[in-house]
């Protein structure tokens, strides 16, 4: 194989990996903002379950139990959202912010007092389509969970666009008014959007650490979860783009990796930062507010 | 022994904190008739209907639905018992189709064919054209109607209510869904309630009519056994000329009104904008009323955004007292003296959550501050003034514009040049002469 297909190769496995973890929280994401609620805690939510996969992990010598940790975990930050922002009314942006340095703390601390050790789950690879060239070993020798997407990504486009639950979600997303006075229960469905949502970012952050990684650092997510964020307004609410999204988000954060291995030299805390600079850029040129959901981030309460 | 009414209410009341909105109201409504409810606006109708689709709960009094008295915790309890509502501001949701908006309104899982089916086939039933897959956004108002009304028939309901549904229907629209609402009480038997403040449309439609004035019923009979004049007077609560009651204004110009001057105050050369305005060119002298007739969707909409300063037309000029105005400046049409009161009012006219004083002296914000800081106190004198000239009744002028009832949703401008206003939303002619509201709203 050419050098530069075997650094291509390079690139997209890692561009990959890094953008797997996205993916799940993205769905998730995508989910809560169609029902009208921008969950800035996806952050938390990835951190939480991160942090948690490891530990339980640790706890029970299984990275698989370290996972579904993670899920619960991820859907426990959303139970809380939702209770503050959609029960008690209190400003989804406040909430999210706290929640997200409320996990940093409490991560940060909790992971100097136990000292885990690395897990990770297994490797799957397709036996056959692992040696096509260039795209086999990217795409078909992964860690396992990486697979789920499979599942995954098809279920959270049913549940918005074909189910009815998601028929209701998307109402409540658009015109919250119009939904109540059809009898449809807004704050319920945008805590159970939430609920959703961390599940999949729990899920996403879970893999981070067992999945990827294999261990638990200080703010391990680094901003990945506003990166989510960056994907769904990118991708104009629609699941597909949004994913198109975390997969160019993935693939900058391979290349700022790659880079010095390919022998160019370039400032490191720069191109740590290229990520986020290309979110930004990419929301100029491809943002369409059109397809906002027209409720997104307007609290819900009966007018007196 | 008579069968049970469809729905029964036992002297409702409900009080705002001083102002008593429903004041032991009594109402019967049988199967297979419509039931006139008629009032001006802050008579209670709305809040009665509230009351019944859950939205608010009654202080005393009780609902009986087919002879059992029930509780109405929300909406979907309401739908559940069989209450269904076409609202006078739309429940529709706009980025969806015409089939998933429907759809809305019942359960199970979501069958697409089998949904837009049963659309085709209840709008083939009541005559109501409709495309399923056309988006409800770009509906026009009457079509929006038909959604609204074929949602709620879906539901099969046994009590329909409907608040004001010709305010925003041209004539042949209303005569249609009059049409259907017929078909609906004699074939299916259901229970009908026509809330309306227009008489025509009550004596011509319903069978029966309640009028209800200041939260109380102060008129029940047989349609057959009243007249317009009777009507308009119980409404009103004392002699009124039926002209005025009925919706007849008296004529422009019959008055002291100035005549009209030579000096063009508005004038509008070749405008064009997407959608339907096509080399418009008008010219509105002082003194005078220009009426612009059309069915809806002729360009009114783009004429109105332009006037407004929303969008900037592809070509023409807008000229106000001879000076051409720059289109693209915020605020230049304002500030050359064109006002104007939009078609929807709670859409572009006010800022709802803003006080009553803040919304009057919103539009000439000059008046009342200086080069950096609003002065809090000629904003209030401004704004009292405005208020009692033009007749505006609220508890508080520091009341957010949200939590007024109905009445003023208008926010007067300093005298204008020339003012424009789509009147389609308007009503109450009646308060027109009886002066009790303040300005028509919708």
């Amino acid at each position: 194989m050419s050098a530069v297909a075997v650094d291509l190769e390079t690139i997209l496995s890692s561009g990959i990996r890094l953008a797997a973890p996205l993916a799940f929280a993205a769905c998730g994401e995508y989910i809560a903002e169609r029902a009208g609620t921008l969950n800035v805690s996806v952050e938390a939510m990835m951190l939480s379950a991160a942090f948690g996969s490891i530990a339980v992990a640790d706890l029970t010598g299984s990275a698989t139990a370290g996972l579904l940790a993670g899920v619960l975990l991820g859907v426990l930050v959303g139970a809380a959202h939702g209770a503050l922002s959609h029960r008690w009314q209190v400003n989804t942006f406040v909430v999210g912010l706290v929640l997200n340095a409320l996990v940093l703390g409490l991560t940060s601390y909790l992971i100097t007092v136990g000292d885990p050790g690395r897990h990770q789950v297994a490797q799957l690879s397709v036996p056959g389509l692992r040696d096509l060239p260039v795209l086999g070993a990217p795409l078909f020798v992964e860690r396992w969970p990486v697979y789920l997407l499979i599942a995954l990504v098809p279920l959270a486009w049913w549940l918005v666009e074909r189910s009815r639950w998601g028929l209701e979600l998307r109402a409540v997303g658009e015109n919250p008014e119009a939904a109540d006075m059809t009898g449809i229960r807004v704050n319920l469905r945008r805590r159970q959007a939430l609920l959703w949502c961390g599940a999949l970012a729990g899920l996403g952050g879970a893999h981070l650490a067992v999945g990827e990684v294999g261990s638990f650092n200080q703010n391990m997510t680094a901003g990945r979860g506003y990166l989510v964020i960056a994907a769904v307004i990118f991708g104009g609410w629609r699941l597909g783009r949004t994913l198109a999204g975390c997969a160019l988000f993935g693939l900058a954060d391979a290349l700022r990796l790659a880079l010095p291995a390919l022998g160019h030299t370039v400032n490191s805390q720069l191109l740590i930062s290229a990520p986020y600079l290309l979110a930004l850029l990419a929301m100029l040129m491809f943002t369409t507010r059109q397809r906002r959901p027209g409720a997104l981030a307007q609290p819900f309460g009966r007018a007196p | 022994m008579a069968p049970e009414p469809a729905l029964r209410l036992r002297g409702i009341t409900k009080r705002y904190g001083t102002v008593v909105a429903c004041d032991g109201v009594d109402l019967t409504l049988e199967r297979g008739e419509i039931h006139g409810l008629l009032g001006e606006n802050g008579a209670g109708k709305s809040t009665l209907m509230r009351i019944l689709l859950g939205l608010e709960t009654q202080d005393s009094g009780a609902i009986d639905r087919d002879g059992r008295t029930v509780t109405i915790a929300g909406p979907r309890q309401a739908a559940a018992l069989g209450i269904s509502m076409v609202h006078q501001h739309f429940s529709l949701v706009d980025p969806l189709t015409v089939w998933e908006n429907v759809e809305l309104g019942r359960s199970g899982p979501v069958r697409r064919a089998a949904a837009r089916a049963g659309v085709l086939a209840a709008a083939e039933r009541y005559g109501l054209a409709i495309d399923p897959d056309a988006r409800v956004g770009t509906l026009s108002a009457g079509q929006r109607q038909r959604v609204e009304l074929l949602k709620c028939l879906r539901r099969d309901p046994a009590v329909l209510i409907l608040d004001e549904p010709t305010s925003v229907l041209t004539q042949a629209e209303s005569a249609e869904l009059f049409t259907v609402l017929r078909r609906v009480v004699a074939a299916e038997h259901r229970a009908v309630v026509l809330i309306s403040h227009k008489l025509a449309e009550i004596t011509t439609v319903t069978d029966r009519v309640t009028v209800m004035r200041a939260g109380r019923v102060v008129l029940r009979r047989d349609t057959a056994a009243t007249t317009e004049a009777e009507l308009a007077r119980e409404m009103v609560g004392r002699e009124v000329t039926l002209g005025a009651a009925v919706g007849v204004l008296p004529r422009a110009g019959a008055g002291a009104a100035p005549a009209a001057s030579a000096e063009a105050a508005l004038r509008l050369r070749g405008l064009t904008a997407r959608p339907g305005l096509d080399d418009l060119n008008l010219t509105v002298r002082a003194g005078e009323i220009v009426g612009l007739y059309g069915a809806e969707g002729n360009g009114q909409k783009s004429l109105g955004d332009i006037l407004s300063g929303l969008t900037v037309p592809d070509a023409g000029t807008v000229e106000v007292a001879g000076a051409p105005v720059d289109l693209r400046r915020a605020g230049a049409l304002s500030a050359a003296g064109l006002g104007i009161v939009p078609e929807d009012r709670h859409h572009a006219g006010v800022v709802l959550d803003l006080s009553v004083a803040q919304n009057l002296v919103m539009t000439r914000l000059g008046d009342v501050s200086g080069r950096v800081f609003v002065d809090r106190r000629r904003l209030r004198r401004r704004a009292r003034a405005l208020a009692d000239e033009y007749g505006i009744t609220a508890a508080s002028l520091d009341t957010p514009l949200r939590h007024l009832s109905g009445l003023g949703c208008w926010s007067p401008p300093s005298p204008p040049a020339a003012s424009t206003w789509a009147p389609s939303r308007t009503c109450t002619h009646a308060c027109a002469a009886a002066r009790t509201t303040a300005w028509p709203c919708c």
